[in-house]
């Protein structure tokens, strides 16, 4: 599992080991895409006005730490090279493989981004309380039993945590187009 | 000694007594819960002592105060997601720990580190208010930059493996600080004219993107354990205090150390726990002779962290209580609850309102033994969530981060932030770039080009960020620090070249 913290990522050996270039590939493509990324912004940043008392002006420490970042990318794209002309082809069908590992991650992603778009329109309580069934659902809960647990949890952090937020914190969350 | 006494009579009444347990159990429950910060629960509080006397309405806040730096332990430890800003860098050693199949090892050694981080800091709040305060605003914007320099030094421990990767998050957060509305001229910088992007990346919504978000899809990748309704922690609820005490009293020095530079930090206006426990891990670590253990579950990295977070509570009252310049945003509502009650804060408030003051100062001490009581007795019961499978904790915490981001500001805009940085978050830890970095970057950015402007703003002479003594000490720590971490890299590939890790 890779994870915050400084030393857990040994899985990068282990995985960079067995997925042939796609590794490196992946690295190349991601910090590529970076630094053309932030070179349009650091010439956007030029376009930001400066200031007649003030010597840097809004754009210099954007400028300065966009150019370091252009710089770097760069770098780990020319390490990545390196990795990648040193290493054979990938045993076809790796990427299917990986995607199918992480259906479920994917899955919960995707469940994730409707139910937060969901929120304007249907209102915090509904889009929470559906995506707690979808998402328990999708994560096992297929029994009777599981369901019934999952109904409970749906309610109690959907509609009980709006009925919290409004009646004791006096915090609104959004309503939706039926509130 | 008779503004003491009157402050204690004041104090030890049923009534202050038992909002102040309450405000802890409040405090301790609001951080564990990602998403939620101290900030939050002191805000939702303030309204609710409007109408109690002074110090019991003052004493309630500083009890969720002092609660919320040790319930943040609880997520951390128990799902690798920092409860509050305060406590990331104890999910580097805590949740390793937990994981590995000790999570009661883990929140024993966090409570033990935070009580004595906080009675520790209260000791020097009582003591050393006015010296510290003075040092404190002592700092110009000469100071403030160099001490972010030296602060960001803790990025070398942060890295990992790659240095570049590590440097690369590091400067993402600095950039991603960049975006909105300039400190400075106020004008939009990145905002490519959107409602999105007008307000910026608020901090606890990269926070909970970054972490929350990633770490709960990572929980689900192993579809086989999530069909078995496997718990995110192998079940093991045991939970030994005495030996978490042990443990934490035979390091002392990082202890005290931890602790103290937590009081710094929290005495130092807009910096806080945030930075304080990541400076604390810091030192830890450089200081440490099984350094290369941190990140797997080192306890001696869970103190640190827990200890230094928790001694910014007393810290950034010293400014606060000594010359009423508020040392966080924390710090800035309790001003706000004794303005509410009539008493001017400021350098008089300890001459006109000794009986209050000192109350407060006997109030934390109060909160750091009631939150010590209310841990060891509800901890069993907060190891009772590793025993929750993952299809019911991954979407309650998931909602639960909808909710905080959206609470904050009141924006739903906060929210589509949220579901962009936790997607970015998780490609970043897919590719094994460490993400501590980032966040770090994201706190310091803004202190560091706002000071950085302004000193120049004041004076366009850059060697004065050498010539100012207390600028040059802290840029002469930050040389020591990098080559420090240079050595210790070199040591660890020399020590890789003669013993290569067995396949």
């Amino acid at each position: 599992m890779s994870s915050p913290s400084p030393d857990r990522s040994s899985s990068e050996e282990r995985f960079t080991e067995s997925s042939g270039r796609s590794a490196p590939l992946a690295h190349m493509i991601f910090n590529a895409a970076m630094a053309v990324l932030f070179a349009a912004l650091f010439l956007r940043a030029g376009e930001l006005p400066s200031s007649m008392w003030e010597p840097l002006g809004a754009s210099s420490f954007p400028r300065l730490v966009l150019a370091l970042l252009i710089l770097i990318n760069l770098a780990i794209v020319a390490k990545e090279w390196r990795a990648f002309a040193a290493r054979s082809a990938a045993e076809r069908g790796l990427v299917g493989r990986w995607a199918w590992r992480h259906r479920l991650a994917f899955g919960v992603l995707g469940l994730f981004a409707l139910f937060i778009f969901a929120v304007p329109w249907l209102g915090f309580a509904w889009a929470a309380l559906v995506f707690l069934m979808l998402g328990q659902w999708l994560l096992g809960a297929r029994s009777l039993k599981g369901l019934i647990i999952a109904l409970a949890v749906a309610l109690v952090f959907s509609f009980g945590v709006e009925t919290l937020f409004r009646e004791v914190f006096v915090i609104s969350l959004p309503r939706g187009l039926f509130g | 000694m008779d503004a003491l006494f009157s402050g204690m009579e004041q104090l030890f009444t049923l009534g202050t007594m038992l909002t102040m347990l309450l405000g802890v159990v409040a405090g301790v429950i609001a951080s564990a819960i990602p998403g939620f910060t101290i900030t939050m629960a002191i805000v939702l509080t303030l309204p609710l002592t409007f109408t109690l006397p002074p110090l019991q309405g003052i004493a309630t806040m500083l009890a969720v105060y002092v609660g919320g730096y040790t319930g943040g332990l609880i997520s951390a430890a128990l799902l690798g997601i920092p409860g509050t800003p305060s406590s990331v860098a104890t999910t580097f050693d805590a949740f390793p720990m937990a994981r590995a199949g000790q999570p009661g090892r883990a929140l024993s050694l966090g409570v033990w580190a935070s009580f004595f981080g906080a009675l520790i800091s209260t000791v020097v709040l009582i003591i050393a208010a006015p010296p510290l305060a003075m040092i404190a605003v002592k700092l110009g914007a000469w100071e403030y930059f160099s001490l972010i320099i030296f602060a960001m030094t803790v990025v070398a421990s942060l890295v990992g493996k790659s240095i570049l990767k590590g440097l690369l998050t590091g400067l993402l957060g600095l950039f991603i600080a960049t975006v909105g509305t300039d400190p400075m001229m106020g004008v939009p910088r990145f905002t490519f004219d959107t409602d999105l992007l007008a307000n910026g990346f608020p901090f606890l919504v990269v926070l909970i993107g970054i972490f929350a978000v990633s770490q709960l899809l990572q929980e689900v990748e192993d579809a086989e354990a999530v069909k078995h309704g496997k718990a995110l922690i192998p079940a093991n609820v045991s939970f030994r205090p005495l030996e978490g005490l042990r443990e934490v009293l035979i390091h002392p020095v990082n202890l005290v150390r931890s602790s103290l530079v937590g009081v710094f930090i929290g005495a130092v206006p807009g910096a806080g726990g945030s930075i304080a426990n990541l400076l604390a891990y810091d030192q830890a670590k450089r200081a440490s002779k099984t350094s290369e253990t941190f990140g797997t579950g080192n306890p001696e990295g869970v103190v640190a962290s827990e200890s230094g977070n928790s001694a910014t509570s007393g810290g950034g009252l010293i400014p606060m209580i000594a010359l009423g310049i508020p040392g966080s945003a924390v710090d800035a509502v309790l001003m706000a609850s004794l303005m509410v009650h009539g008493i001017g804060v400021g350098p008089r408030l300890i001459l006109d309102h000794g009986d209050l003051v000192y109350g407060m100062f006997m109030a934390m001490l109060v909160a750091a033994f009631m939150v010590l009581a209310v841990c060891l007795v509800s901890m069993r019961l907060f190891l009772r969530v590793t025993d929750v499978p993952r299809s019911v904790i991954v979407p309650v915490v998931l909602v639960c981060c909808v909710v905080g981001a959206f609470a904050l500001n009141n924006r739903v805009t906060d929210i589509y932030l949220l579901l962009g940085i936790g997607i970015f978050g998780y490609v970043l830890s897919k590719l094994d770039y460490p993400l501590a970095p980032l966040v770090l970057g994201v706190i310091l950015g803004p202190i560091a080009e706002t000071n950085l402007r302004r000193a120049l703003m004041s004076d366009e002479n850059w060697t004065l960020f050498f010539t100012r003594p207390i600028s040059l000490g802290l840029l002469i720590f930050a040389a020591i620090s990098i080559l420090l971490a240079i050595r210790h890299h070199r040591r660890q590939k020399a020590s890789k070249a003669i013993y290569p890790p067995s396949p």
